[in-house]
């Protein structure tokens, strides 16, 4: 019943006290807000394409995020729904027909939307964070090696922001019903385009999309050096810029407030485009290092400080020492190592001890990096994160059977023993290098497999030719005193490349 | 004064919705009565400075709300329920009320107080804690009038308020608009001449966008003596009467 009476100034029970406008506008939109009905289906989504094609990866954080955190596939789970709901609820007024009545209030539109599109992004980021969290603990579970990639994360959150940002000013600008779906495809379809141009494009202005993993996220990250902070912080200035900008488009329409407020949101505009396209032209000086994608205007020199570590070692006939991030490899890859080492032992260069080195990257991915001989005694450095054929999470499962890692291991140790460094070598050398892989039990019929599956390089994938076989069969065919004899005398003159295929015996 | 408008105008395209109003209003309830398209619900939205005028001159609580600074004034001073309410069916009443009270600048302290009090007056404590979505027309009617006077406002602007009220409520209603009436200034658009009988002290009948009448609801009631004009009440017959003269 309505009631007449002088206004009651008591409040009731349970009334918290006054909380700045601003954020009790918050906290009512934030209450209220339908953003939590979409999570669940982003959930849904989340762990089929950003947690479970990790789950079969090797146990190291660079490998298991390059698809959700490199390619920026949690960013894609994201994007369409929270760009739509955004929509849905920047559409409110037109929806809902409370035009009128917000119209008729004295706090600027603008700065009310503001308060709403922040509830509605705390949501999703809080989701976004939760989400990540939660893979990332399963990761830790799972004991997954190496740092998370926290600077990807940071770029994330900012996505997802930003897509709450494009979706809310489309809502507020074009207010009905139909926006929410119409924000949620352009989201799909600017995601789409970015995966796109990331596949495709790994340099230039294409690097400040949030999907293109070219160059900046690396087997050896949070392992033996740091993830560089070079390009994640371009990304988030580019993403930050637009969120700006989109909100001051919002506040550009008469309705959203007074002239000064509008003229605010037109330098709010300006700035975030400026902000947009400082970024845009930071990506396109970037270059590609070893360790990562360097922006000079932005690069720390204290990010290219190695990692310290301890080494865990095993072996005795080969000292093999690694990295403790790869520790869960250091019995198999001794034991391969050993196998080969001993092969070769008491010739010249035979390394006797192997100390993993951090890979680096080229263009083109992590493929082309040997392993090395140098010193004296002769050490054998090992990038054993510059290989794809490192055994999954639950070991040597199919695709990566205990034997094939095996045969890899020897194949790239006697690549770099016989001499023939990052390329084919000369014919000789592919001759050496065959006929000791035969003695080690890969037969020559399974060695154009081998190289082809290993794919160091695409120099070593060519299969060697018919005479260089026809050498490596003479060679094999010795016995093992005469084959060790001959290396012996002949493995500096052909590491020098001074040899012919018909010196081979 | 807290209303004065000089020949006010609003077009929209070839159809002129309010054609010349020129009014003055201090302290009072006011009614705004007329058939559907008289004008009523432009002049009412002009204002509650949603929409501006095409021409004339509008002065509110003193202030012009052409200046940007002096609408925001006015606003915070400012009580407005539309024809059509429209609401956030996920929010509760008191969230609702309290959504508008600080969308109206209300200094923070006062809020949780002013929503009570006006979620009490509109009689829906009991349902203060109710999501929008549950409630009934009538109710959701209250909750608009629990949002205009949320701000103890010193204009109140209601656009067919009693829509959608029972009898009972109706009647505490109209005692409400006599109580805010004491104070400030309320103009009550309706087509319920009862309404304007029971709680106006003026009364303002427009026709095709002006002004036909203008006076006490006794004066209007006056009109309709002896004039043969149509209606079950006196009031209705003065109604019809000044609308069969200006239609003539």
């Amino acid at each position: 019943m309505i009631a007449t009476g002088a206004p009651a100034s008591r409040a009731p029970a349970g009334w918290r006290p006054a909380a700045p406008s601003i954020l009790r506008l918050w906290w009512i939109e934030f209450r209220r807000s339908p953003m939590p009905l979409i999570l669940p289906l982003i959930a849904v989504l989340f762990w089929f394409d950003s947690y479970r094609p990790s789950a079969s990866q090797a146990p190291l954080y660079p490998l298991v995020t390059f698809w959700n955190m490199g390619q920026g596939h949690t960013i894609i789970d994201f994007a369409p729904f929270v760009a739509g709901m955004a929509a849905w609820t920047g559409a409110r007024d037109g929806r809902r027909g409370t035009g009128d009545l917000v119209a008729a209030t004295a706090r600027p539109r603008w700065v009310a939307q503001l308060a709403t599109w922040a509830a509605t992004t705390t949501w999703a980021l809080a989701a976004y964070l939760v989400f990540v969290g939660v893979m990332f603990a399963a990761y830790a579970h799972r004991g997954v090696q190496g740092e998370p990639p926290w600077w990807w994360v940071a770029v994330g959150v900012t996505g997802v922001a930003t897509f709450t940002a494009a979706g809310f000013a489309l809502g507020v600008l074009i207010p009905n019903r139909f926006v929410a779906p119409i924000a949620a495809f352009a989201a799909f379809l600017a995601m789409a385009l970015s995966s796109k141009i990331g596949f495709s494009d790994g340099s230039g202005w294409a690097l400040i999309l949030p999907t293109d993993s070219t160059g900046n996220f690396q087997q050896d990250s949070g392992i033996f050096y740091r993830y560089l902070p070079d390009l994640p912080i371009a990304r988030m200035m580019f993403l930050a810029g637009i969120t700006v900008a989109v909100l001051g488009l919002a506040g550009l329409p008469p309705a959203a407030g007074g002239r000064r407020l509008r003229m605010a949101a037109v330098g709010v505009t300006a700035a975030g485009l400026a902000a947009t396209g400082a970024a845009v032209g930071l990506a396109t000086t970037a270059r590609l290092t070893p360790h990562g994608i360097d922006i000079p205007a932005l690069h720390d020199a204290a990010s290219d400080r190695l990692i310290a570590y301890t080494p865990v070692c095993a072996g005795s006939g080969i000292r093999v020492c690694l990295n403790p991030a790869y520790k869960s490899y250091l019995t198999d890859t001794t034991a391969a190592l050993t196998a080969v080492a001993r092969d070769v032992a008491g010739l010249p260069g035979a390394p006797v001890r192997a100390v993993q080195s951090p890979a680096a990257y080229s263009t083109g991915g992590q493929s082309g990096q040997p392993m090395t001989i140098s010193g004296q005694p002769p050490v054998l450095s090992v990038p054993l994160g510059a290989y794809w054929f490192l055994p999954g999470n639950s070991g040597f499962n199919p695709p990566v059977p205990v034997q094939m890692y095996d045969q890899s291991i020897w194949l790239v140790f006697l690549q770099a023993f016989v001499g023939a460094g990052t390329g084919p070598g000369t014919p000789p050398e592919q001759a050496v290098r065959a006929a000791l892989l035969q003695s080690m039990g890969v037969p020559f019929a399974a060695q154009n497999g081998l190289l082809a599956d290993t794919y160091l390089t695409q120099a070593l994938s060519a299969p060697a030719s018919t005479p260089v076989y026809a050498a490596a069969k003479r060679l094999a065919a010795l016995p093992d005193a005469a084959r060790h004899a001959w290396l012996a005398t002949h493995l500096v003159a052909l590491r020098a490349g001074r040899l012919t295929l018909a010196q081979v015996p | 004064m807290n209303v004065e408008l000089t020949d006010l105008r609003r077009r929209f395209g070839r159809t002129e919705a309010v054609a010349g109003v020129s009014l003055q209003a201090g302290p009072g309830v006011f009614g705004l009565l007329g058939p559907n398209g008289a004008g009523k619900t432009s002049l009412l939205r002009m204002m509650a400075t949603v929409l501006a005028p095409s021409s004339g001159r509008m002065e509110l609580l003193g202030r012009d709300p052409g200046d940007h600074a002096d609408r925001r004034e006015i606003r915070r001073r400012l009580g407005y329920l539309p024809q059509s309410l429209g609401y956030y069916p996920g929010f509760t009443v008191s969230e609702f009320v309290e959504y508008f009270a600080l969308l109206k600048d209300m200094p923070p302290a006062k809020v949780p107080g002013a929503v009570a009090s006006a979620v009490e007056r509109c009689g829906l404590s009991d349902r203060a804690r109710s999501k929008l979505r549950s409630l009934s027309g009538g109710m959701l009617r209250r909750v608009g009038i629990a949002q205009a006077i949320v701000n103890d406002p010193e204009l109140l602007l209601l656009d067919e308020p009693t829509a959608g009220l029972d009898p009972e409520q109706r009647m505490a209603f109209r005692a409400l608009l006599r109580e805010i009436g004491g104070r400030a200034t309320v103009v009550v658009s309706t087509h319920l001449v009862e309404d304007v009988g029971a709680a106006c002290t003026e009364v303002t009948l427009m026709n095709q966008g002006k002004i036909v009448f203008h006076g006490t609801p006794a004066q209007l009631t006056a009109r309709g003596e002896g004039s043969g004009a149509a209606g079950d009440a006196p009031l209705e017959r003065g109604y019809s009467a000044v609308l069969s003269e200006a239609r003539a």
